[in-house]
């Protein structure tokens, strides 16, 4: 491959993100606003107040639209580098995400989000586990689906495969049944969410601890209450997260170590070793902007700074949200089958139902700060 | 006066590792013999796994280095098994085999055109991450040649 250099790698750049942000533009100051006046079914604002539609699901919406209809199921090379930003985009507005804590309010919600966490990781993986040898599932598929679903969908597959010798078909399959389940999750939530008149604070614990895959929570928090603020279900549910994030190199750890414990070549497996190599760095810049947040560095709620890094963050995560959807092919996802499918429908229903049940009973609606 | 000599016919194999793709080889490998052509065979290294996980925006840059480095290692490694077990077949027939890395729909099509005659594959044709998606109908829909479907050994 030949070697752009880095203008050139600028450059090839910027197609593909000059359509992620220009359709942000249009979605967030023409569409919906028009859809927030047009009157369906008799009632105005029917499209925002009853399907939920705002600006972060339909850019989704339009992104997946691009990927399997505009572009044929192919990101076209003209646009391939400028979609490879999505990680970039999000990953931004996680960081900055630690701006709407203070290390006093972790602590008030940080308990529970641990322990509601850490028990559906490990009970999830556990289930799976034991699952996947009533299915008569090959260990390196359950392994696969343990992680995926206990942690967190695709980033927990790939951080699991190689230590357990995945074979390509069946992380292939497996990643197209998290993706599946997730995006159905990510739809049905905001629905089930507002019909349970679930607060914020309950809805992103639910979501945070019952949908798979991390950008999924995200996105069907914002798609819930699409504000940037403290208390609000975006807030909240990155408390889940963040938790569940930084438990993958240790489920990493624990599913592995169960995987070579039935190999007959058995290989060594250290927890430091996979703490180095998967920890996610990013975590550490979250909680970097949360201590900038506790030192009043940021400024007082309510102050100009506070406001405008707010709005920068809903554009950072409109942008990769967009590219999120172009990620979603809607064949890939089709394809899904066999045990991995199996396995993820049983462990990702059970998990998102069990979940809504034990925030029902015991997370208040008020929320902690 | 001397008839017009034609050139060889030319026959290229997309090279698939799945279950009951034997089945092309073997068509592929009868037809060459029959016409007394060239038969190149084709084994793409699917590279489009960066983009099937894009997903994965949260695992550290490590994580997802080791992991394409893992598929890549398989890729390769079912890339040597699937040119061993042709060759074996193939004898002394002549041709060319290829590998090269890619799309894999996109690299047969490239390869395809070059002065192929007749671009033999397995149906479903499952190289790859092309076990999730449609290469036959992505490749027959502007196909560059004549392209021979053999279904696969469903056994």
């Amino acid at each position: 491959m030949e070697d752009k250099g880095l203008f050139g790698k600028i450059l090839a750049i910027v197609p593909g993100l000059a359509v992620m942000i220009g359709t942000l533009y249009v979605l967030r100051v023409y569409v919906e606003p028009w859809m927030k006046d047009a009157v369906v079914f008799g009632r105005k604002g029917w499209l925002v107040q009853v399907l939920s539609l705002n600006y972060i699901l339909l850019s989704i919406l339009t992104g997946m639209f691009y990927r399997n209809i505009l572009f044929g199921g192919k990101i076209p090379a003209w646009a391939e580098e400028g979609f490879r930003t999505t990680r970039l985009f999000i990953k931004t507005g996680v960081i900055m995400l630690g701006s709407l804590y203070t290390f006093d309010k972790l602590l008030k919600v940080g308990g529970i989000a641990i322990t509601l966490i850490v028990a559906f990781v490990f009970g999830t993986a556990i289930f799976i586990l034991w699952l996947g040898k009533r299915l008569d599932a090959d260990r390196s598929v359950t392994a696969t689906m343990a992680a995926a679903c206990g942690v967190c969908g695709v980033s927990a597959a790939v951080a699991t495969a190689p230590g357990v010798r995945a074979k390509p078909v069946d992380l292939a399959l497996s990643i197209a049944t998290i993706l599946g389940f997730g995006i159905m999750t990510m739809f049905v939530s905001p629905f089930v969410g507002k019909m349970l008149a679930l607060s914020d604070y309950q809805f992103g614990a639910w979501v945070g601890t019952g949908i798979l895959n991390s950008g999924q929570v995200l996105a069907t928090c914002l798609a819930f209450n699409p504000n940037f603020a403290p208390g609000t279900a975006v807030a909240y549910g990155e408390i889940w997260n963040v938790v569940r994030v930084i438990c993958i190199p240790f489920v990493v750890f624990f599913i592995t170590a169960w995987y070579w414990k039935g190999e007959a070549d058995a290989e060594h497996v250290s927890l430091g070793s996979i703490l180095a190599s998967k920890f996610p760095i990013f975590v550490l810049g979250f909680v970097g902007m949360t201590a900038l947040s506790s030192l009043h560095i940021l400024g007082a709620e309510g102050s100009e700074t506070l406001h405008l890094m707010r709005d920068v963050m809903a554009w950072v995560f409109g942008v990769g949200l967009v590219g999120l959807g172009a990620y979603i092919d809607v064949r890939e996802i089709r394809a899904a089958g066999g045990k991995p499918l199996r396995i993820g429908l049983i462990a990702g229903a059970t998990k998102y139902v069990l979940a809504l049940i034990i925030i029902l009973a015991f997370i208040p609606k008020e929320g902690a700060f | 006066m001397t008839p017009p000599v034609t050139p060889p016919m030319k026959l290229l194999l997309a090279l698939d590792d799945g279950p009951g793709a034997r089945r092309a080889v073997d068509e592929a490998i009868r037809i060459a013999r029959e016409k007394g052509a060239t038969l190149d065979a084709l084994f793409v290294i699917d590279a489009t796994w960066d983009v099937f996980t894009g997903h994965d925006w949260l695992s550290g840059c490590n994580s997802r280095i080791g992991f394409l480095e893992y598929m890549q290692g398989l890729e390769e490694k079912a890339a040597a098994e699937s040119a061993r077990a042709f060759l074996e077949l193939r004898g002394d027939m002549p041709g060319e085999l290829l590998t090269a890395p890619g799309d894999v729909v996109d690299v047969i099509r490239e390869q395809a055109a070059k002065g192929y005659d007749l671009l033999v594959l397995s149906n479903p044709f499952t190289r790859g991450l092309e076990v999730m998606r449609d290469a036959v109908a992505r490749l027959t829909r502007d196909a560059p040649c004549d392209v021979l479907l053999v279904r696969a050994d469903t056994k």
